[in-house]
């Protein structure tokens, strides 16, 4: 027994034939440990969702090999029923209702509770006895998260799950990622949409052209990257003091109307030497930008296209 | 084969399903009823005995004076046999292919039911809605047989061309379905099959009549469904092993490939 719920090996993805074909997988390189709940990043068209259909044996791969909770999703066609499945444009047949539709999927996992579907459904307040044809887009997304998170599956797989969901459905799907992270499910999420990724992951890998580009955990990329301090003070101070700081860059010391100071600096590392400094004069203000995930992001990007320039997919 | 998914395929498809049952029925009835009127000892009957035979193997107008050869000719010799054809092509061509392409099938597959699971449990559906259809009109034909004045066909026998009717249907089922598991796409299914059933029509009504092209009829899936005249001699299970036999073939090879193929995405994406 592997303790990997996800595992790929120099995994290949070519669509259509030699000449008119594309490469959607250059080798992909993956592993997600149990439990954990990882993040997949990556512009439209990296491969995020070739991935992941190929995760669910709804592709097959050119080359390579994957094993999910263990086996290669080939052999094993039960396996899928410890996977969760939600696509960020969730479809399914308008002719049942809600209930109709859950029980179903439900009985090819073997049953689910009806219980279980209920508690759902009210969480997310979403009316199971309405044919889901008539629904809004948002309250079919809903049967979707349902769907993917009612059985309490090993591992969830979710593609950019909550893209077109309204802010309230984001917020309770964020609550939903972060109570199977607490019940010890894998989640393993594909998103462009950073702040969601910030919210639950504790790893991201960033894929790039069908390759991965980095993998890290999100603490840390956060620690590492730079942040803009402002802070203001009472009265004048000793500039060199902070010249001296290690970690500080670009200080700048300017001066208040009433005779104070304001002083802004660019911070990476730990905001600790920083804090302790400034306490021996008196600060009126303070003001630390969080450093967005998305500017991390895109540095690695920047990064990215140096290195591996000329290595696009052949289109 | 799993009953889950049969069940709910039949159910999710039930009004089409049973519309279609009643309309091929509502139209058989209405052929049967005239029966009294148009053949037996009419005068119609009478003219149509002397139209060039060639004409009248080709439109099926044999013996129109007889119930068996009136009933070969219209109620079971076009209509509602190319009913259940387009019915028949057009639920096989929907089962794989049609749910592929609106982008559905991927939420089943990404459950634990394997593709070969899925697609024969999808394909017994379709099978058995053109056995409902079948049965449905053979209980319709039983009950109006005294008061339209059929009697001559024989309970046996009409159930023996409602058995061969529905071997026929779930050939052309089988074919279309077989297509679409195979490509993906309802286009090709519903094109093949429609071309397949055409061509099977010609095969036996005009194509033998060119001279040198007489052995055209034993290749027609439309001979071997009334060439060997249920009405009068009851089940020809030659006939009704060819029908049977193309259609796993055609089933089969689909779900093979269907097995090894990747699935396509379907639907419009944002």
């Amino acid at each position: 027994m592997t303790d990997l719920a996800i595992e790929a090996t120099g995994l290949v993805k070519r669509y259509g034939n030699a000449r008119t074909g594309r490469t959607a997988l250059a080798g992909l390189d993956l592993a997600v440990e149990r439990g954990q709940v990882f993040g997949f990043l990556g512009p439209n068209g990296a491969g995020k969702t070739t991935t992941i259909r190929l995760l669910l044996d709804l592709l097959r791969p050119t080359a390579g090999s994957l094993r999910v909770l263990g086996v290669d999703p080939r052999d094993s066609p039960k396996t899928r029923g410890r996977v969760g499945y939600l696509a960020g444009d969730f479809r399914i047949d308008g002719r049942q209702t809600g209930h109709e539709a859950l029980t179903y999927l439900g009985d090819l996992r073997g049953g689910v509770p009806a219980a279980r579907i209920t508690e759902l459904a009210e969480r997310l307040d979403l009316d199971l006895g309405r044919r889901i044809g008539t629904l809004s887009k948002g309250n079919r997304q809903k049967i979707g998260v349902v769907q993917a998170f009612m059985h309490r599956p090993e591992l969830l797989i979710l593609d950019e799950p909550t893209s077109g969901l309204d802010p309230f459905l984001q917020q309770r799907f964020v609550e939903l990622v972060q109570e199977a992270d607490g019940n010890g499910q894998t989640v393993f999420m594909s998103s462009h949409v950073l702040s969601e990724v910030q919210r639950t992951c504790r790893r991201v890998g960033i894929i790039r052209d069908g390759e991965l580009v980095t993998v890290a955990d999100v603490e840390k990329l956060r620690r590492s990257a730079h942040r803009t301090i402002e802070i203001t003070f009472a009265s004048e101070i000793d500039t060199a003091v902070f010249d001296r700081l290690p970690g500080l860059q670009n200080v700048t010391v300017t001066g208040t109307p009433d005779g104070g100071r304001v002083l802004r600096a660019i911070l990476t590392g730990s905001p600790d030497t920083l804090v302790k400094t400034a306490a021996r004069f008196e600060v009126t203000g303070l003001l630390a930008e969080e450093p967005e995930l998305e500017e991390i992001f895109f540095t690695f990007y920047g990064h990215g296209s140096h290195t591996n320039g000329t290595k696009g997919p052949a289109s | 084969m799993s009953v889950t998914v049969l069940r709910k395929y039949l159910r999710d498809n039930r009004r089409g399903f049973l519309g279609w049952a009643l309309s091929i029925t509502a139209v058989a009835a209405m052929y049967s009823s005239m029966w009294p009127v148009m053949g037996g000892n009419s005068g119609l009957a009478g003219a149509i005995d002397s139209f060039p035979e060639a004409l009248r193997e080709a439109f099926h107008l044999q013996d129109y004076g007889t119930a068996a050869g009136y009933f070969g000719s219209t109620v079971y010799g076009l209509l509602v046999p190319i009913l259940l054809a387009v019915f028949a092509v057009s639920a096989g061509a929907r089962a794989i292919a049609g749910d592929e392409e609106a982008g559905t099938l991927e939420l089943v597959l990404a459950h634990p039911v394997g593709r070969v699971r899925l697609a024969v449990s999808r394909w017994l559906a379709v099978l058995s809605a053109i056995l409902l259809a079948g049965a449905v009109l053979l209980v319709v034909e039983l009950a109006i047989r005294v008061p339209a004045g059929f009697t001559a066909l024989s309970t046996a026998n009409l159930a023996a061309m409602t058995f061969q009717l529905v071997l026929f249907g779930c050939c052309f089922a089988s074919i279309a379905f077989g297509i679409g598991a195979w490509t993906g796409r309802r286009t090709y299914a519903t094109v093949g099959g429609a071309y397949l059933t055409v061509v099977s029509y010609l095969g036996d009504s005009f194509l033998p009549q060119i001279k040198g092209l007489h052995w055209s009829q034993y290749l027609s899936p439309f001979h071997w469904y009334l060439g060997g005249e249920p009405l009068v001699n009851g089940i020809r299970w030659s006939h009704c092993a060819l029908l049977a036999g193309v259609g796993l073939i055609f089933a089969a090879i689909g779900i093979r490939g269907f097995n090894r193929r990747d699935i396509a995405q379907g639907g419009a994406r944002d």
